[in-house]
């Protein structure tokens, strides 16, 4: 009863860890094909699907994002895909979102690609149908490569010519490969070109020792460059500067006032230095001035005599001996 | 115009067509009475539990060891043997896709079935054989047991239940065979081999793969108890019915599998 009682367990485990994997399974697969997911149907009209299937995977921006449900022949011969979108998806494609046929690898499953949808421009709603574009089908592709093939070829002919000319020394190319000449000349051109270069490294060499030099934390231009201060002072000295050359025109603008009313007759000096008149009578004066005190001297010469003022220049007379004396002896 | 069996009148006459011609449509009538039957006793009560719970632990979970083994090494070979022929178009990374439909569509029911039918088809006939040999199911027949009811529906509803749930286990453990070899050779990540396993499969195929192995079951233990009730007496008789329980049994699973993948390939195609 016992061994009996175990087997029934067993069976019972083994059973339901069978149906939990199918489950599983189950669940797995319809997760990752999106068939409990809610979904929104657009369409989108082609010429030619190329082989595309329902079920077939919906990319957009590299991503699944549904699945083709239902592909049917529409008016003139072209085919009408509707498209399982998510819905979770639906507020990232915009109204004006392409549609195009494409495929996951070079010979992978077709796929339908949506692209270049702006959600701004509104959202596509369900029913909506989208534009297509044409795809490059795989016979676009080779009579590409066949263009391009011939290209090549035309190209490998031409080069061919080309260097059978070079061979022979024709042409520029060919004369500069055959001519020795011009071999030599291009030698002591490639050795102008050394000694040119030599010289550049000097010049280099020197420009770097200066910017070294520029560089040193105690020289003007580094300070200048990178201490703050000394930009500071500078700016106020410019400053300074600035004001002094202000005052300096103020004055000279004064200045000239000055001497233009200089050259005027309506004041003193002016009269003095322009109106004739006034020199001539001013000179009249000082002729007057002088007989004066011409006659003045004299009066006073006679006054000295005088014997009520005699006494007085006598004593004056002898102090000033005594000073000069007293000088003399020093 | 004259007959096998000399005997131009119908009514006194041995055989219908010839001995051979009959006796193949005799035994397809007698399969059908089989089959019938087993479904009319499955129906009816009393329903033999216990003994289908045995029956249930001696197929499901005494085969398990021996079907994961199988299809573990099954996963492992295939995707090893597969790569070859990928690389060359520098595919491998399809690897995962190739394996996921080869073992959920193919692989696992029929490399299920065909062990099952060896170890359990091949049990059943001896089994039943030797029963039917030593008169054991006359006994229960006079004890008042249905044998039938006892022997033969309970082994078959056991193998029709339980390889579907085998089927399960030999695809889980053929593709984790699969994932260890595509790692270690392509380096690829369990969550991508996953992703790529269940991209490529759809409701389609594991509907069909566990419909498939139902009747798989179904075949199994029906052939191997109709072949084990009805052998001949004697020894040889027994080693006959095991030996014919497997054969049928594999040879009507690969006649099961063309029918159910061209019904499948239609509808997956509508």
């Amino acid at each position: 009863m016992k061994s009996e009682n175990k087997r029934s367990v067993l069976v019972g485990i083994f059973i339901l860890v069978g149906i939990l994997l199918f489950v599983g399974g189950v669940l797995t697969l319809g997760g990752k094909q999106k068939r409990f997911v809610k979904t929104i149907t657009l369409t989108a009209i082609f010429d030619n699907i190329g082989g595309l299937q329902t079920g077939s995977n919906i990319w957009y921006s590299g991503v699944k994002i549904g699945t083709v449900k239902k592909i049917k022949f529409t008016g003139n011969s072209q085919v009408e895909v509707t498209l399982n979108i998510e819905e979770e998806s639906q507020k990232f494609i915009g109204r004006d979102s392409k549609a195009r046929l494409s495929s996951d690898g070079l010979i992978g499953n077709k796929i339908i690609e949506i692209y270049n949808g702006n959600p701004r421009n509104g959202i596509v709603e369900d029913g909506d149908q989208l534009h297509v574009e044409k795809a490059l089908s795989t016979e676009d592709m080779m009579k590409t490569l066949q263009e391009n093939n011939k290209n090549l070829l035309g190209i490998t002919s031409d080069f061919k010519l080309l260097s059978l000319k070079i061979k022979r020394g024709e042409g520029t190319i060919g004369a500069f490969l055959s001519d020795s000449l011009l071999a030599e000349h291009f030698k002591s051109i490639v050795s102008n070109l050394q000694m040119a270069s030599t010289n550049t490294n000097n010049v280099t060499q020197q420009v770097s020792k200066f910017a070294s030099k520029l560089n040193n934390k105690s020289g003007l231009a580094n300070q200048l460059l990178t201490d703050t201060a000394v930009f500071r002072n500078l700016k106020t000295s410019v400053a300074e500067l600035h004001k002094a050359t202000t005052s300096a025109a103020l004055l000279s603008e004064n200045l000239k006032n000055v001497s233009n009313r200089l050259d005027d007759k309506n004041n003193a000096i002016g009269v003095l230095l322009n109106d004739p008149e006034a020199a001539a009578t001013l000179k009249g004066t000082l002729g007057n001035l002088e007989t004066s005190t011409k006659k003045l001297d004299e009066n006073m010469e006679a006054l000295q005599h005088n014997f009520l003022l005699r006494g007085f220049f006598k004593k004056k007379a002898k102090q000033q001996l005594k000073d000069s004396l007293a000088v003399s002896q020093k | 115009m004259s007959s096998p069996n000399g005997n131009l009148n119908p009514k006194t006459r041995k055989y219908f067509i010839s001995r051979r011609v009959d006796s193949i449509f005799i035994s397809l009538h007698d399969v059908y009475q089989f089959i019938i039957r087993f479904f009319k006793e499955a129906a009816l009560p009393p329903y033999e539990l216990k003994e289908l719970s045995r029956q249930c632990y001696e197929v499901g979970y005494r085969s398990l060891p021996l079907i994961s083994l199988t299809g573990f090494i099954t996963g492992f070979v295939f995707t090893n043997q597969s790569r070859p022929s990928l690389s060359e178009f520098g595919a491998t990374s399809w690897l995962p896709s190739l394996i996921s439909i080869a073992v959920v569509r193919a692989l696992a029911p029929l490399v299920t079935a065909l062990i099952a039918a060896g170890k359990v088809g091949s049990n059943m006939g001896a089994e039943l054989g030797s029963m039917k040999v030593t008169e054991q199911i006359d006994a229960m027949e006079v004890s008042a047991t249905n044998p039938f009811k006892f022997l033969v529906v309970t082994r078959v509803m056991a193998t029709t239940f339980m390889i579907p749930l085998l089927v399960v286990y030999t695809a889980m453990v053929g593709l984790l065979g699969s994932y260890l070899s595509v790692h270690a050779n392509e380096q690829t990540s369990w969550p991508a081999f996953f992703t790529q396993v269940f991209e490529s499969i759809s409701f389609l195929d594991l509907f069909s793969t566990m419909i498939k192995s139902t009747i798989f079951g179904f075949t199994i233990g029906l052939v191997g108890c109709y072949q084990g009730y009805n052998s001949s007496k004697g020894t040889e008789g027994v080693g006959r019915a095991a030996n014919s329980a497997v054969v049928a049994a594999m040879f009507l699973i690969f006649i099961e599998e063309i029918i159910i993948v061209q019904i499948v390939n239609a509808i997956r195609i509508a």
